[in-house]
């Protein structure tokens, strides 16, 4: 089996031949770009800073030689633009707090305060207020909460939290053109971001890509809103699922035929023990809408789909299939209610757990490497008998994770596929 | 109970903004005892609290109950300063060094604030020395430490080292998602809870007992 024909059988619930294997295909299933550098030292590939492919989190691209070391089954398309408003085009160096030499794009502008914490810019325009923050001692940004002085929480009007969804852009439409053509024939299945699908990514109310962004952008009163006002919140949904519709036909027209994955949405529902949302209000105001996005994509392309939400969402995961999700990520097994068991027997055949491989809030970051081996090899046990099963860490890995765990990690899936 | 009363905790209770503060407007109006009303609404949050931690109302219902204390204590609060009721004791929270997550942090807060303590809010990315100078400035009971990361667990570390030499010593507290009474004790923090409901009950026995 190629990597391709190898992860579409996973989806289709048919145990392929290995066990596939994800690193780097999407915002939600990468490498810290600290920690690809260490990667790619171990595998002794060429000396080259990393390119950041998503600054939010500073992911640090997987390129295909790492692909090849670590023997992994998908390659990302990414959007194009960031989430910073700015196209990941035309590198140049940039060093981080931590001393890494990095390469990121042109606009990726920066400011340091006299305490050390660095801003970053919305469409990397100094000259409008920063709309990203990375601490001194940090990681990663964070979106800076840019409220308007003229919102009043009794006056909302839709299309103030409508701004960022419109008409794909000629750039836009070229960036998927020479993807489409750079990627057409790849051995390893694509996934590939969908733009307007995400219903209330919590990471991008703040909208760090606006420069003077309106309506609602603050976390909490964006989520009082489900409380508040659901009828105003389902019809933003309706306005996005209209529009991306429209932008998914003219995608599907330049690349269907490339894409195998595309990453519908990733809004996080649950909490580390719990809900941010109970089902009667998710089957009410989230359903329908996916419901008609899947429908479209099953009817109209070869696509899977892919829904991102960490936390103890198992109380969702039927919800999740009834919506038609083929997929399911970061799969949390460390939040509560989501044992691995209990998952792949209740849900098992009918989504596809992509993700849940390993603990990154413990063993991950803070066991051995023998402990690292010993859970990735019982997850894949649990999870890959009959397909249904794409291995990745549990969401993207972060920094300061040892890379002698990463790399016990990777070998025992290896060694679990009887290619060690 | 007088019916203002009632319709304040209801009014909490379902989170409505407008009717929590219509309501302490009346009761303060009649007359009532301050403390009646800031019972009325203490009850209110309590009973989100253990809804919240019986998984039956989920953040964004504490959110807005929250908020609606907050529009309740905006008229009760200088009525309770003038008639001398001043919380018993005090906290200094934040989100540790390197760490933005405050939604966990702000729940505890705003829960704490429901059981009447006096809240101290650092907000997010807050250094040992911004904790330590607080510390010195408000003399609290407690001080809180949230972190959700695993790459911000050893800055929580390093900050209750550094409050740990403190004269006179001061009671530490810490959560969020990674945190496990484990890991608390190892660093040498005088609780842990897993949820907002119980970091009330934590921060009150703590307090009680160093009376
Ligand atoms: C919402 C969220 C965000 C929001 C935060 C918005 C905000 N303003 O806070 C956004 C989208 C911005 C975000 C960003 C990131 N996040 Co985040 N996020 C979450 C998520 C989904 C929920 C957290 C939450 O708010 N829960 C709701 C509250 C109510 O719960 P809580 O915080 O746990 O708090 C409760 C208890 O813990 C306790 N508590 C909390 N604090 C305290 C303090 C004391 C003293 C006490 C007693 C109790 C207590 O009481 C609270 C109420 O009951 C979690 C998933 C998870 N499993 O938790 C990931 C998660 C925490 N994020 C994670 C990561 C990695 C990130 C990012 C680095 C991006 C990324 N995904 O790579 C950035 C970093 C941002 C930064 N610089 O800090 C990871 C951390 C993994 C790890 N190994 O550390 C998690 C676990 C996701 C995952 N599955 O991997 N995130």
């Amino acid at each position: 089996m190629t990597p391709k024909q190898r992860i579409r059988a996973a989806i289709d619930h048919q145990e392929p031949d290995k066990l596939p294997i994800d690193f780097g295909s999407s915002g939600i299933t990468g490498i810290h770009c600290s920690v690809v550098e260490k990667l790619r030292d171990h595998y002794k590939l060429e000396k080259r800073p990393v390119k950041i492919c998503e600054p939010y989190q500073m992911l640090g691209e997987v390129e295909g030689d790492l692909l090849d070391a670590m023997r992994i089954d998908a390659q990302a398309i990414f959007s194009h633009g960031t989430i910073f408003g700015f196209p990941n085009e035309n590198w140049k160096p940039w060093t981080a707090p931590w001393g890494q030499e990095l390469l990121v794009a042109e606009r990726f502008n920066t400011t340091t305060d006299n305490a050390g914490n660095i801003y970053i810019y919305p469409e990397g325009d100094t000259d409008a207020p920063a709309s990203g923050r990375m601490p001194k001692t940090s990681y990663f940004f964070d979106s800076i909460e840019r409220i308007d002085p003229d919102f009043d929480e009794d006056e909302l009007k839709l299309e103030d939290n409508l701004e960022e969804f419109g008409p794909m852009s000629q750039e836009e439409e070229a960036h998927w053109t020479e993807q489409a053509e750079k990627w057409r024939g790849c051995e390893r299945a694509i996934t590939a971001p969908l733009s307007g699908t995400c219903l209330g990514d919590i990471a991008l109310v703040p909208a760090p890509f606006l420069k003077k962004p309106k309506g609602v952008r603050g976390v909490a009163d964006w989520y009082m809103l489900s409380a508040d006002e659901p009828e105003f919140l389902a019809s933003i949904f309706d306005r996005q699922v209209e529009i991306a519709l429209e932008n998914m036909a003219k995608v599907a027209k330049i690349a269907g035929d490339v894409i195998d994955v595309v990453v519908v949405c990733g809004t996080d529902f649950g909490t580390q023990t719990s809900l941010f949302c109970g089902v009667p209000q998710m089957r009410d105001i989230w359903l329908p809408r996916y419901k008609q996005i899947n429908e479209w994509i099953h009817q109209n392309t070869n696509w899977r789909t892919f829904k991102h939400s960490c936390g103890a969402i198992e109380p969702l995961v039927e919800t999740f299939i009834d919506c038609g999700f083929d997929i399911l990520n970061p799969v949390q097994c460390s939040a509560d209610g989501m044992a691995p068991e209990g998952l792949k027997a209740k849900y098992g055949d009918r989504i596809t757990f992509w993700g849940g491989g390993v603990n990154t809030q413990q063993t991950l970051p803070f066991g051995t490497p023998e402990e690292v081996r010993k859970e990735v090899l019982s997850r894949c046990e649990i999870f890959a008998p009959g397909g249904g099963f794409v291995f990745n860490s549990i969401h993207n890995v972060q920094a300061r994770t040892p890379v002698e765990n990463v790399i016990a990690m990777i070998d025992a899936v290896h060694e679990f596929n009887g290619d060690k | 109970m007088n019916e203002s009363l009632n319709q304040l905790t209801t009014a909490i209770k379902a989170g409505k903004r407008k009717d929590a503060r219509a309501a302490t407007a009346a009761a303060l109006e009649a007359g009532l005892p301050p403390q009646s009303v800031l019972d009325a609404l203490t009850e209110g949050m309590n009973d989100v609290g253990v809804r919240f931690k019986a998984n039956t109302i989920f953040v964004p219902e504490v959110l807005v109950a929250a908020r609606a204390m907050q529009k309740s204590m905006d008229l009760l609060e200088p009525v309770l300063i003038a008639s001398g009721i001043e919380p018993e004791f005090s906290i200094v929270i934040g989100t540790v060094e390197g760490d933005l997550h405050d939604i966990g942090k702000n729940l505890v807060m705003m829960m704490l604030k429901g059981a009447n303590f006096k809240v101290i809010d650092l907000g997010v990315n807050v250094s040992a020395e911004a904790f330590a100078n607080a510390v010195a400035e408000h003399k609290p009971d407690l001080v809180a430490l949230s972190a959700l990361l695993t790459t911000t667990m050893p800055a929580m570390e390093s900050i209750v080292c550094d409050l740990s030499r403190i004269e006179p010593p001061i009671k530490i507290i810490v959560g969020g998602a990674p945190i496990t009474p484990d890991f608390a004790d190892q660093i040498g923090a005088d609780g842990y809870s897993a949820d907002a409901a119980s970091a009330v009950e934590l921060a009150q026995k703590l307090c009680a007992n160093a009376q």
